[in-house]
């Protein structure tokens, strides 16, 4: 793999005139050109089993002398699909990539570049109760309504998120915990928010790691998201960020789908299409494992 | 074994829900109530969330009670007219209750309606089944002759007189359609079959022989039980088939192995315990409404 990216990294130009992809662009670092002169190879010569699906890469400008400069960041993810089959305990996906200049801290003590990546999926209403005590009874109080709320949200990078960026950066861009957009109408008590943040947190559903990603020779980063067993369905959005001196300079979107398969996902189509159907069937199907339980089981 | 299941979107041990299936279908059987009493809270103990716990117990409880329906019939302990009459009015009444729990979510108290419905109904129930129970195997350590547990009340004068041989009863059926259609009411609020006040119903309210209770109850839990399925299917979706199947794998062989225990038990023992059991489950719940919660704040999806 390592062999793979290092091909990606040498021959920008033979893989934009071959495959053109439909994920975000990389923003290219203004002022830094690449450092060797990508030498032309005729795209022939590549075998394709080589290449890995090249991630964001433009549309490749007609004159070759107008070459787009090596990307700064480069990043894939393990699996674009998780399949939840009837065995499904959780999962882990790897989000990898190469970056332009040395990543993490050097030998000679020049801070090289940091890389953040951020998971989350689409944003659905939420709503946060208070309990209050009543005659003795704990009953549900006032509350407020979130109108998006990601699911699921984790955060981990080369350096702790709050080394890595000042708090402007993070609140311009809504990185992090503590940044996230949550608009709410009803009680506007900023106990309502905490409240939310530290019980998605307790569910393990939000995290913002501590430890650093892996880094391998300051040019190859890992990160590893974990999924657990009960994840939502539906599609995730990976970002990507390089992060040079407090600022963003490059960032690139991935996503991943998670979808039921299998005996899994038609029994849950035929619940939601054909209800009555799913209804009368689970019926008779209880009252059939009656009757053979009290033949099997006779005890008479 | 860990198995996913589709509706719940969880994956959960195959074998705990095997041994909470034969726990639950073991009650079942032997005091001819559901269980769905039991049930549910055990489930959303585990982790299930509680729509999916409410509709998929109810199932369960189909097959459970089915199992342990059949036991009895062989015994020859199910009065089908009783049990006839009691449906009529059951049905009536769960539509009824239906309507309530709609305007009670609308409200947005049903959690604490429901659980406070729980712990008075339960409580009550538990505690006049405890007391009459004790103080009849007393009486009968004695030596006294077992009197008659009910006095003839007026309702059993009223028109409509019908015989019901089985349970050695000359009553209206006016009675038994009220009895039917407020636990009818009930079930539906709270999710469940309705057996454990069922049975304390019939035979303090109706007076019929504890032999016979048990069988009619499960009889109208069957298809009580089998409506609300239906209905949880049909309007929320929330019936998990592959949760349900490995219940009842559980639930119909302890039905069988309770039905035979319970045969063995005296009237009185069995009511004692039964009310023992609704009691605790009572305690429990009002435990959860009057303790500290750990945390003070609840999320949860936009109704």
């Amino acid at each position: 793999m390592a062999a793979a990216l290092a091909l990606l990294l040498l021959l920008p130009g033979a893989l934009q005139a071959q495959v053109p992809l439909p994920q975000a662009p990389t923003i290219p670092l203004p002022g830094s050109g690449p450092l060797l002169p990508p030498p032309p190879v005729p795209p022939a010569v590549l075998p394709p089993a080589l290449l890995p699906a090249a991630p964001a890469l433009d549309a490749p400008p007609a004159d070759p002398t107008t070459r787009m400069a090596r990307p700064a960041l480069v990043a894939e993810l393990s699996q674009q699909t998780v399949d939840i089959t009837t065995g499904f305990t959780g999962t882990q996906l790897l989000v990898f990539g190469a970056t332009d200049r040395l990543l993490g801290p050097q030998p000679d003590g020049t801070p090289g570049d940091d890389v953040l990546v951020i998971a989350q999926n689409a944003p659905e209403p939420m709503i946060v109760r208070r309990k209050i005590e009543v005659l003795g009874f704990w009953i549900n109080g006032p509350s407020a309504r979130f109108r998006s709320v990601p699911g699921f949200y984790v955060v981990t990078g080369t350096r702790p998120l709050r080394d890595m960026l000042p708090d402007i950066e993070r609140s311009t861009k809504h990185l992090g915990l503590d940044k996230l957009p949550l608009a709410s109408t009803g009680v506007q008590d900023p106990g309502y928010r905490e409240a939310l943040l530290q019980l998605k947190q307790n569910a393990g559903q939000w995290r913002e790691q501590e430890t650093p990603m892996h880094i391998a020779g300051s040019r190859l980063f890992r990160a590893r998201l974990d999924l657990p067993a009960t994840v939502q369905t539906g599609d995730y959005q990976v970002q990507v960020l390089l992060v040079r001196q407090g600022r963003v300079l490059a960032r690139q979107e991935l996503g991943f789908r998670v979808e039921r398969v299998g005996a899994a996902a038609q029994i849950a189509e035929v619940a939601e299409q054909q209800p009555l159907v799913y209804g009368m069937f689970c019926v008779l199907l209880a009252a059939f494992a009656g009757w053979m339980g009290s033949v099997l089981f006779r005890r008479s | 074994m860990q198995v996913y299941l589709p509706i719940a979107e969880m994956s959960v041990d195959a074998f705990l829900l095997l041994g909470i299936g034969f726990g639950v279908g073991w009650l079942s059987g032997m005091f001819g109530v559901g269980g769905g009493f039991l049930l549910t809270p055990l489930l959303i103990l585990i982790g299930i969330p509680a729509p999916v716990a409410v509709a998929s117990g109810a199932n369960q409880t189909v097959g459970a009670s089915v199992s342990g329906l059949i036991a009895q019939w062989r015994r020859g302990n199910v009065d089908l007219r009783m049990g006839g009459v009691l449906l009529v009015g059951g049905f009536a009444g769960s539509f009824l209750g239906v309507q309530v729990f709609a305007w009670l979510r609308r409200q947005g108290q049903v959690d604490l309606a429901v659980a406070i419905f729980y712990v008075v109904v339960l409580g009550s129930v538990g505690a006049l089944m405890v007391r009459e129970s004790v103080r009849a195997i007393l009486h009968r350590r004695k030596g006294k002759v077992g009197r008659r547990l009910h006095a003839h009340f007026w309702m059993h004068g009223l028109p409509f007189k019908m015989r019901f041989r089985k349970s050695r009863l000359y009553i209206s059926v006016i009675p038994p359609v009220l009895v039917g259609f407020g636990i009818g009411i009930l079930s539906a609020i709270m999710g469940v079959g309705g057996g454990f006040m069922l049975v304390p119903a019939m035979i303090y309210l109706l007076g019929m022989p504890t032999s016979v209770v048990i069988g009619t109850s499960l009889f109208q839990v069957v298809f009580v039980a089998a409506n609300v399925t239906l209905l949880q299917a049909v309007t929320t979706g929330s019936v998990d088939i592959v949760l349900t199947l490995l219940l009842l794998i559980g639930g119909v062989a302890g039905a069988q192995f309770g039905a035979a225990m319970g045969t063995r038990l005296r009237g009185e023992e069995t009511r004692a315990l039964l009310g023992a059991m609704v009691l605790a489950v009572a305690g429990s719940l009002l435990w959860g409404l009057l303790r500290t919660p750990e945390s003070l704040y609840v999320i949860g999806p936009l109704p």
